[in-house]
């Protein structure tokens, strides 16, 4: 079957704990290459509906499905798999090892496929690279700025061709100016790479990068005008 | 591989992190490593210095016997009748029969076996016993059956300091007899010191014609030898065998070994709790590493396989080390103290040192057993840990309003008590060291909930100084951090306390008894199997400021070949009853015709011989007696038994006696009376006659208690300094964690020196929470110790006494030891800037 | 005469003993008196009872074969009352030559008297070591039972011919000092009966045997290095028996021997009448001790010198017991024309002390 779309979600539902529900009946279909910005209000579940996405939590209800295979039907160590080849992260936080060097940070989704360490590493320095940082590959996270670090995160969440980027508040801990510069070098490797992109964020700077930009209300998910 | 998905082909990324983790906190793992060394170190060198002794002990048994395929042995050194030779030579089965003389000798202040052999015999039955003079066999034959000469094996060569052709003055049997040295023994193994001479001489010049000590035999057909020998044998003989020899050295010293081992394990077991410890907080620090790489696609598998790797890796390097560690003890023991721990079970026994690959393979795997166990919980806690949820969450989510589980700490400690009241297995108490065991995790599981109870009620107090309430608020709201902090000091303090307890219970018994038994104000014995005569019994008795000179008999005796033998002591029981022997139990009413006898604890708890149970003893042939009572001794492990010296007489006729105690005349004085019995002792029997006091006694029996402890002493103690090394390392591990916190609380105007005390009361807190929960734990081990772990292996009971001096100082050391260390560790955490510590990403 | 090097073994050590034992001394002008003489003579230090002889099985093979009971009396205190004391000790050998074996199979027993596990009667022949016997029945035959490890002997020996004393009327001087000498008679041409062992096999066995009885307390002079002695049965019924001590230096110290012929007339050797000549020597591989195992025997008689050449029935016929702690001396079977018997040469690996 071909799904044109990369990530399609159907009526999905999640309550939590208290009787709330952040959200019932949620749609969102994403294509290759597009960016969509999901914004809203603080509790509003932005970053569960983000983890749903991912496998790392599970619905109430509805489908979620990453290149056409729906994430309900698969157990744990499917989504992992899944996860691990078809998923890029970005978080707020960069998250960035302090005791791997930069090039290994980016390499770790490789690493964890293949123990082929020389490929891994060309593969993560021409990363590096793309996003700014060629020849930094053998520093450590304290030697750069939160800026450089979050542009190693994004180059972790793209090394290894996934279909589909998470990104939770990007741009939380910099600066405006930095942040700019980062996001747009997250849209250009993500579009060049085809893949799809979520991005999660409360600063309208950051949704203005996005192809789509939607609102997560507990109706769901409302367009918004550009 | 389906169910593990890229957990070998992730194997790159999963040595990315524990390479990254150990370039950056190398000194971390190598504390771990070398308090898992430190445990197998000790265990692998107390086996080694045990198997070695134990070794030599069976080669020095081998050595006297001669490698015969069984023996017929006395049961006591009265030997039997040398009449039972010519049947059991001829018994069917039997190829050849070698009759022994077996005595116990000195020549000068050397300790030697005396065997009287008949060279033809031994010849084709022990040939290693035979003689070699220096020169070829065949030039001077005079010694062949040369009354006058004697062969020496080269340790009793060595330890008399004669050589061969010189004459010598063989004491034995209470002869002094002039033997000329016509050469050595070259079969018999290295180590033991032994004589050989002809079997008539043996028996002329040493007293005892007509009586064997030993038959060696040499069998074509066993099943048939072991049938027709049973049915000749006599009363006072016993079939043995070199494995029941053997059996009964393992047997005297078994529990003691074992009893070592299990200590040792202790110091394992600590390592492990801190492996655990160490692994704990270095998984909570990582959380949001691993929660990050759970996010990229690692499985859960993956995250312990990481932390499992990881306690492999320090397994491995820690067991290494240990292992070599452990047979450089070993060997300095062996070479500097001579292969006896100290407790006196392998005295004499010169011990090589032998490298034992099966024990070392042992140790190695209980290292690293330890080692993973340790990294086991913490790695399963770190795989459950919800990725999303950790990577979001800045650090502990500490909520003090939930509660604590009593249960499973209430279970374990419940099961560890029951499976401590079952009976022993094999005369070793394995249920009780196993019931140890559980109370001991009960314990330790029960830290958290003892951590909130002892601080519930100072925390709801409002305390003055913010340092220590933040203190106490906060061990009071995370008090399994604390826990994770105290397990492995909880454990060795628990035990140290519990032998500490158990030692000062045993030592106080001991003193006690030595009191009652030393009631007397003189005592005499003879050496080398000297004995009074009645003739000087009488002149002895008679001198002057003497009130009352009981004499004894006191002899080895063999129930069972595979056994230790008794002690049968004879003294004037019936009429009044001796004060030295206190009677802990008494038959109601003993069966009428039938001689009386008194038991020893440890004789009653190995035998059975509960008062007014009618035995049979090999004295005399074989005699029935009724058990009159049961006495209190801590002397003899391996048993004993009192019966009157006029009885004994009768069914031996044995008049000799070795041992007297006095009672002086009020107002008479011990310096004089003692010269006044040492004019009286016959010129044939000075020098072989020991007069003592009982405080001379009594010191050298406590200092000999205190020297079978002494390695005891030792092991605790460094238990203690492994729990300690573990309680600073963890101590300092988790003030390092909250660094952002400290910052954070800088922030809100907190000086340096309020975190200081604070962390420093925290500490205290630790340590002293630690300290009072080791304690308590410790007490309830050691009842287990007194009253089971004791009764089993030893076969004696005791009163607790509780060491309360011991038990401040661990308590005060414990308390000191990690205030410092928190506070020493607060000083590094709170030394970077405060904005820093709360801008850090990790 | 016939010594076993393991009793001269023994029997040294009376030599140079410290306690100084009365042994009585060996003198001309004894009559032998039996049964009295064939029993033990425990006051003096040495004694045997020395059976060789040639037998034949029913399918017709050779064997030859060799029992001997020894009698020491060491120098022991004879105020010790222990039981155990060494005033008598008893030993043993057999050994059985077989030429398809082709070397001796052996075996010893050794104990002291007493305890009814060892003892030599003194009134007629019977020594036995625990389940070794040599016994002279009521009827005047002898039987013996041995068991080695590699054969075991049941064999009664019928006599034919009266016991013959040698030397003086059985006394038989062993050099040139009077002293060095001993009793000795010997009853040859016994006729064998019995069984033969080895492993499960039983065989029926018939032969020609030679007992050497001689008991003494001085037997060699310093000076002497061994000795070779031959005792033949001839096919006609008449015996010899010759002997010759060597000197340690080298040459002959003594010689003696006698020839009964059948008739019952007998003739006394002195030194200068017996002569041996080697005319072959074997090596042993093991000890490297050289045997003259083949010699010419010559004899002056008084017809003339008589020359005997003696044949082994195979040349490795060493016993060597030293495993037993024990010397090595060659004792074998020979023929020779017209009668056959044993051969045995002592101190070829060193020299013996008696």
């Amino acid at each position: 079957m071909a799904d044109p779309f990369l990530l399609t979600v159907r009526a999905l539902a999640k309550s939590v704990p208290g009787p709330r529900t952040l959200f019932r009946a949620l749609d969102l279909a994403v294509g290759a290459g597009e960016i969509v910005a999901i914004t809203g209000e603080s509790g509003v579940g932005k970053s569960t509906l983000l983890n749903i996405l991912a496998g790392l939590d599970d619905a109430d209800a509805g489908v979620v499905a990453i290149e056409g295979i729906a994430l309900g039907g698969l157990d744990e160590t499917a989504r992992t798999r899944l996860r691990r080849e078809r998923i890029g992260f970005v978080f707020q936080a960069f998250h960035i090892l302090p005791y791997l060097t930069l090039q290994q940070n980016v390499a770790l989704p490789l690493a964890l496929v293949s123990p082929d360490s020389a490929a891994a590493q060309a593969e993560a320095d021409a990363m590096l690279a793309a996003v700014g940082l060629g020849g930094r590959g053998a520093g450590y996270a304290r030697d750069l700025s939160g800026g450089e670090l979050q542009r190693v995160a994004i180059a972790r969440a793209l090394v290894h061709r996934p279909a589909l980027i998470l990104a939770d508040e990007p741009t939380g801990n910099l600066d405006s100016a930095t942040a700019a510069r980062v996001l747009t070098l997250f849209a250009n490797a993500a579009r060049e790479r085809g893949a799809a992109a979520v991005l999660v964020t409360h600063s309208e700077a950051t949704a203005a990068i996005a192809d789509r930009v939607l609102t997560l209300t507990a109706d769901g998910l409302v367009a918004r005008a550009r | 591989m389906r169910a593990e998905p890229g957990l070998w082909s992730g194997r790159l990324a999963l040595g990315w992190l524990i390479g990254g983790e150990w370039r950056f906190h190398p000194a971390r793992f190598l504390v771990t490593a070398v308090a898992i060394a430190v445990g197998v170190a000790l265990g692998f060198a107390v086996h080694l210095v045990n198997g070695s002794a134990l070794a030599s002990f069976d080669s020095a048994v081998r050595g006297v016997n001669g490698a015969a395929d069984l023996s017929v042995k006395a049961t006591s050194r009265l030997g039997f009748d040398e009449r039972l030779y010519p049947r059991v030579a001829m018994a069917r089965g039997v190829a050849d029969a070698s009759p022994v003389v077996q005595l116990e000798a000195r020549i000068g202040a050397a300790r030697l076996t005396l065997l009287g052999l008949d060279i033809l015999r031994a010849a084709a039955v022990t040939p290693t016993l035979i003689g070699v003079r220096p020169q070829a066999p065949d030039t001077d034959s005079a010694a062949v059956f040369d009354e006058a000469s004697v062969f020496l094996s080269r340790a009793a060569l060595a330890q008399s300091g004669a050589k061969v052709g010189e004459v010598v003055t063989v004491a034995a049997n209470g002869r002094e007899v002039p033997l000329r040295i016509a050469g050595t023994l070259p079969g018999v193994a290295e180590g033991s010191a032994i004589a050989v001479m002809d079997i008539a001489a043996a028996q002329w010049r040493f007293d005892r014609i007509g009586r064997l000590d030993r038959l060696d035999v040499k069998v074509t057909d066993r099943t048939a030898a072991d049938a027709a020998l049973v049915a000749v044998m006599p009363g006072d003989a016993v079939i043995s065998t070199a494995q029941a020899q053997s059996q009964q050295g393992d047997a005297l010293s078994r529990a003691y070994r074992v009893n070592l081992d299990m200590l040792a394990l202790v110091a394992l077991l600590t390592g492990g709790f801190l492996v655990y410890s160490a692994q704990s907080l270095s998984v909570v620090r990582r959380q949001r590493a691993f929660a990050l790489l759970r996010t990229l696609g690692l499985p859960r598998s993956g995250v312990i396989a990481a932390v499992v790797a990881e306690g492999v890796a320090i397994g491995v390097i820690g067991s290494a080390l240990g292992l070599a560690a452990g047979y450089g003890l070993a060997w300095a023991a062996v070479n500097w103290l001579g292969g006896d721990l100290g407790a006196g079970y392998f005295r004499g026994a010169g011990a090589g040192l032998v490298f034992q690959s099966w024990a070392a393979l042992g140790f190695f795997a209980l290292g690293l057993l330890a080692s993973v166990a340790g990294s086991a919980v913490p790695a399963r806690v770190a795989a459950r840990a919800a990725p999303a949820a950790a990577l979001k969450n800045a650090g502990d989510v500490l909520d003090p309003r939930q509660r604590v589980a009593w249960w499973p700490a209430a279970a374990l400690l419940i099961a560890g008590g029951a499976v401590a009241l079952l009976p022993p297995v094999a005369h070793l108490p394995l249920f009780g060291f196993a019931g140890m065991a559980l109370l001991l995790a009960g314990g330790i599981a029960g830290v958290p909930w003892f951590a909130r109870m002892l601080l519930g009620p100072i925390a709801r107090r409002s305390i003055h100084t913010v340092p220590r309430q933040l203190a106490i608020r906060h061990l009071h709201g995370a008090p399994g951090a604390a826990a994770t902090a105290l397990c492995g000091i909880v454990a060795s303090t628990a035990l140290m306390i519990a032998m500490a307890t158990m030692v000062t219970s045993f030592r106080g018994a001991v003193d006690d008894w030595l009191g009652d038994v030393l009631s007397a104000d003189l005592y005499l014995r003879t050496n080398a199997g000297a004995s009074f005569d009645p003739a000087t019994r009488a002149r002895l008795a008679a001198t002057p400021g003497i009130a009352r000179l009981a004499f004894g008999r006191q002899l080895a005796l063999t129930i069972a070949p595979d056994r230790p033998p008794i002690a049968l002591v004879a003294r004037p029981q019936r009429g009044a009853e001796d004060p030295q022997f206190v009677l802990i139990a008494r038959a109601a009413a003993l069966p009428a015709g039938i001689l009386p006898i008194w038991v020893s604890e440890p004789a009653e708890r190995l035998y059975g011989w509960h008062p007014g149970t009618v035995i049979r003893l090999p004295i005399g042939g074989g005699t029935r007696f009724a058990v009159a009572g049961v006495w209190r001794d801590y002397a003899r492990q391996g048993g004993a038994v009192l019966i009157d010296d006029a009885d004994y007489q009768r069914l031996t006729g044995d008049t000799g006696r070795d041992e007297a105690s006095a009672t002086l005349r009020p107002g008479a004085d011990a310096a004089v009376v003692l010269q006044g019995l040492r004019a009286r002792i016959p010129p044939a029997l000075r020098g072989q006659v020991d007069i003592t006091q009982p405080a001379t006694l009594r010191r050298f029996a406590l200092m000999l208690f205190d020297r079978s402890f002494a390695v005891t002493y030792l092991l605790e103690a460094i238990a203690i300094l492994v729990g300690l090394a573990g309680v600073a390392a963890t101590m300092s591990a988790q003030t390092l964690a909250r660094e952002r916190e400290f910052g954070m609380l800088r922030h809100l105007g907190l000086t340096r020196g309020q975190l200081g005390a604070m962390l420093a009361t925290e500490g205290a807190i630790v340590g002293l929470t630690g300290a009072l929960a080791g304690i308590g734990l410790g007490l309830v081990l050691a009842q287990v110790l007194i009253h089971v772990i004791n009764p089993q292996s030893f076969n004696w009971t005791m009163a607790t006494r509780i060491p309360v001096g011991t038990l401040l100082a661990v308590a005060a050391a414990l308390t000191g030891a990690a205030a410092v260390t928190a506070a020493l560790a607060g000083r590094r955490a709170t030394s970077r800037s405060a904005v820093q510590s709360v801008r850090e990403d990790w | 005469m016939r010594v076993s090097p393991i009793v001269a073994l023994i029997a040294a050590a009376s030599l140079t003993a410290s306690a100084p034992v009365p042994y009585p001394v060996v003198k001309p002008g004894i009559t032998l008196a039996f049964p009295r003489d064939h029993g033990a003579h425990p006051q003096f230090r040495t004694e045997w009872w020395y059976v060789t002889g040639w037998l034949r099985t029913a399918d017709g093979a050779d064997l030859g074969f060799q029992v001997t009971f020894f009698r020491t009396r060491p120098p022991v205190d004879p105020a010790n009352p222990s039981r155990f004391v060494a005033g008598q000790v008893l030993f043993a050998h057999a050994a059985l030559s077989d030429p398809k074996i082709g070397r001796l199979l052996h075996g010893e027993r050794s104990a002291r008297a007493g305890f009814g596990l060892a003892g030599a009667d003194s009134r007629d022949a019977d020594v036995t070591i625990r389940d070794w016997r040599l016994q002279r029945r009521a009827n005047g035959r002898w039987t013996t039972q041995v068991v080695a490890p590699d054969f075991a002997l049941a064999l009664t020996f019928a006599p034919t011919q009266p016991p013959l004393p040698q030397g003086q009327g059985g006394y038989s001087r062993k050099g040139p000092q009077p002293e060095a000498a001993s009793y000795y008679y010997s009853i040859p041409h016994l006729k064998v009966s019995g069984t033969v062992r080895r492993g499960e096999r039983r065989v029926a066995v018939t032969g020609e045997a030679w007992l050497d009885r001689e008991w003494s307390s001085n037997y060699l002079q310093r000076d002497a290095q061994g000795w070779d002695w031959t005792g033949l049965n001839f096919a006609d019924g008449s015996a010899l028996m010759a002997f010759r001590i060597r000197r340690k230096s080298g040459g002959t110290l003594w010689a003696g021997g006698s020839l009964r012929r059948a008739d019952g007339t007998t003739v006394m050797l002195a030194p200068g009448d017996v002569l041996f000549r080697p005319l072959a020597r074997w090596r042993s591989p093991v000890t490297g001790a050289v045997y003259p195992v083949q010699q010419e025997l010559r004899v002056r008689l008084p017809g003339g010198v008589h020359r005997w050449v003696l044949t082994p029935l195979f040349a490795a016929q060493e016993l060597d017991a030293r495993r037993s702690g024990l010397p090595v001396y060659w004792e074998g079977a020979v023929r020779t024309p017209g009668g056959q018997g044993y051969l045995e040469l002592t101190g070829y690996d060193r020299a013996l002390a008696m």
